[in-house]
């Protein structure tokens, strides 16, 4: 950037001036011409970062690393990090309590579906309240806002009560009902993404379609939800990312019923671990080691969606525009 | 000509209809039904009997029992409240922090985002919750240094020790909930235009002035939403204690459980804003 040296007419002997020039460079290769081009700065971030990726990512090591240990890995305190040996055990074991298989089929399921019909109906509320004018309009952004802070505690025995009058009490179609209605986890939060969303594209579209003479659902369905790309993105990532992490629906609507998610099938594995193993002494180190082994199996799919979508994951919340 | 302006707006009327429908629905089966079915049921004494349930109204006998009779409420209620005092600050300023950082401009900031984007995958689960009970949620130095110590003698025996060695043992667990918040700011910190910096920069402001003039005051919108964010996802975290007190037991005294705490979530969010309106009109105004 060049910036006008003022102080130029009054110039000072040439010797002096290539000592202070060279000064000067040395300083911004440190320093940096702005504080935050320099040297310094970037290990300052580096270093910040780096310790802040470590205790985020920490668990996540120690949870890869206990998995594989043997048994007498896990009892030796000088391993650490590295096991001496690659043992899948606790997996194997961990894969037959949770019942993987059944488990992940139900998990996928319910997450896909719940996070489609939430694209679906919270576009629609979104698209309505950003760009439509009808009655009621302000009370029921209000509604809206109301439906985000109350805690589903206040509303889950009613429904348990509805649920069961229903016959819908531990079917797992009970977890996927609300998000049709743009209910469920978090629902209002995606309610407001798409609305916030579609505040931000241009008038003209809808203009143009009027002359036309498109009906607006059709044109909803042709022009604006294909655009809403990035948002639709964040909203059936983080959908199906919380669906699938969820234990506390699935605790209350399900009940004890055989075929659960597996995150709740993780919480309940616990009990079926211990007295899997029975009570030897050495069988604490060796839930931990299962325990872990479930978390890395329960967590797998949602990771794995999330490394191929990162990219333009990061993306779409830039172009979401999620509050303005 | 006016009969017929007045068909187009209510066929226009009639279309956003269509848009609103199922959500009014939805409003209407999963948010109002049973906001008053669990109103009716906290003024009422609910029996299970095997041809079904059977109502007794007995008033505002379970509010008075829970918010007079005993401390269990109180008890429960109070540290947490403290707790969340004591988080919301950190995981706001460390998320805001993470955020500008990963804003810069160096060499791997894309491996960093997907590392801090990873706690959204990881927060909402059971997972998190083993992690905690693993003893993977305190940071190593601060045993190391025995800081905990000095904070105990600092405190004394004040009510806020408890809490603030709680959340000094989950810390990690903390930052660990910044996800969606780190988010939301990079988000946000996309909005403010690169020309408002460049300008800044002509006029020799420093960075630290650059902040507070230009980057925190455009960043105030995002603050009060993650503000909201953080403490209703802490207020509705399935395993937080008031919560576990609130189970499928006594329906009615749940039932008025359930709303005493929606009314303090409700007060606590109404007042985190005035605050912050307030604050943020005082430093607009100066």
């Amino acid at each position: 950037m060049g910036k006008i040296n003022i102080a130029k007419f009054k110039a000072p002997p040439l010797k002096k001036r290539i000592m202070q020039n060279g000064l000067q460079t040395f300083r911004y290769a440190i320093l940096g011409r702005e504080v935050n081009r320099g040297l310094l700065f970037k290990i300052f971030i580096y270093w910040i970062l780096i310790v802040t990726s470590y205790i985020y990512l920490n668990p996540i090591l120690k949870m890869l690393v206990k998995m594989v240990m043997n048994e007498k890995d896990l009892n030796d305190p000088t391993v650490t990090w590295i096991p001496h040996e690659i043992y899948l055990g606790h997996l194997k074991t961990a894969w037959a309590a949770l019942q993987y298989l059944e488990s992940l089929f139900v998990s996928i399921g319910i997450s896909t579906i719940v996070a489609v019909f939430h694209v679906i109906s919270c576009g629609l509320m979104g698209y309505a309240l950003a760009r439509m004018q009808f009655p009621f309009k302000k009370l029921l952004t209000f509604l809206l806002i109301m439906t985000f802070i109350i805690p589903p505690q206040v509303i889950i025995l009613p429904m348990i009560i509805m649920y069961t009058k229903l016959g819908l009490q531990g079917n797992l179609f009970s977890l996927i009902l609300p998000s049709l209605f743009g209910f469920g986890i978090k629902g209002a939060l995606f309610v407001i993404i798409f609305r916030q969303f579609y505040t931000t594209q241009p008038k003209e579209l809808e203009e143009a379609a009027k002359i036309d003479g498109a009906s607006s659902f059709k044109f909803y369905w042709k022009v604006m939800f294909p655009l809403a790309k990035p948002a639709i993105l964040v909203v059936s990532l983080f959908s199906f990312v919380w669906t699938w992490n969820d234990t506390y629906y699935p605790r209350m609507f399900l009940g004890q019923s055989p075929l659960v998610p597996l995150a709740t099938q993780m919480s309940r594995v616990d009990a079926s671990i211990t007295s899997m193993i029975g009570n030897e002494e050495t069988a604490l180190v060796l839930v931990e080691a299962i325990k872990m082994s479930a978390s890395f199996l329960a967590l797998l799919p949602p990771l794995l969606i999330f490394f191929f979508a990162q990219r333009y994951f990061v993306e779409s919340v830039e172009r979401t525009g999620l509050v303005e | 000509m006016s009969r017929f302006k007045l068909k187009a707006r209510t066929s226009r009327h009639l279309e956003a209809l269509v848009f609103i429908a199922p959500w009014v629905i939805g409003f209407l089966l999963f948010m109002a039904f049973p906001l008053g079915f669990s109103l009716y049921m906290s003024l009422h004494k609910v029996t299970v009997l095997p041809t079904g349930l059977k109502y007794d109204y007995q008033g505002l006998k379970y509010f008075t029992e829970i918010l007079f009779g005993s401390s269990a409420f109180y008890d429960n209620l109070l540290p947490f409240f403290q707790e969340i005092i004591i988080m919301v600050p950190v995981i706001i300023v460390f998320s805001l922090f993470i955020a500008i950082m990963l804003n810069q401009d160096f060499p791997g900031r894309l491996v960093f985002r997907v590392v801090f984007f990873l706690p959204i995958i990881f927060t909402s689960g059971y997972v998190l919750t083993e992690f905690v009970n693993q003893g993977e949620g305190t940071l190593g130095f601060l045993e190391r240094f025995s800081i905990g110590e000095y904070l105990i003698q600092f405190l004394g025996d004040s009510s806020w020790a408890k809490p603030v060695m709680d959340v000094l043992n989950r810390f990690v667990l903390v930052l660990w909930y910044s996800g969606v918040q780190i988010l939301i700011f990079l988000a946000g910190r996309q909005t403010i235009s690169k020309s408002s910096y460049e300008s800044a920069r002509i006029d020799g402001a420093s960075p630290w002035e650059v902040f507070w003039k230009i980057t925190l005051p455009a960043m105030s919108p995002f603050i009060l939403l993650n503000l909201i964010y953080t403490v209703v996802d802490m207020f509705t975290f399935p395993y937080n204690p008031v919560i576990e007190l609130i189970n499928t037991g006594n329906y009615g005294y749940n039932s008025a459980l359930a709303w005493i705490y929606f009314v303090v979530i409700a007060l606590f969010l109404s007042v985190i804003m005035l605050l912050f309106l307030r604050l943020n009109r005082q430093a607009r105004s100066r």
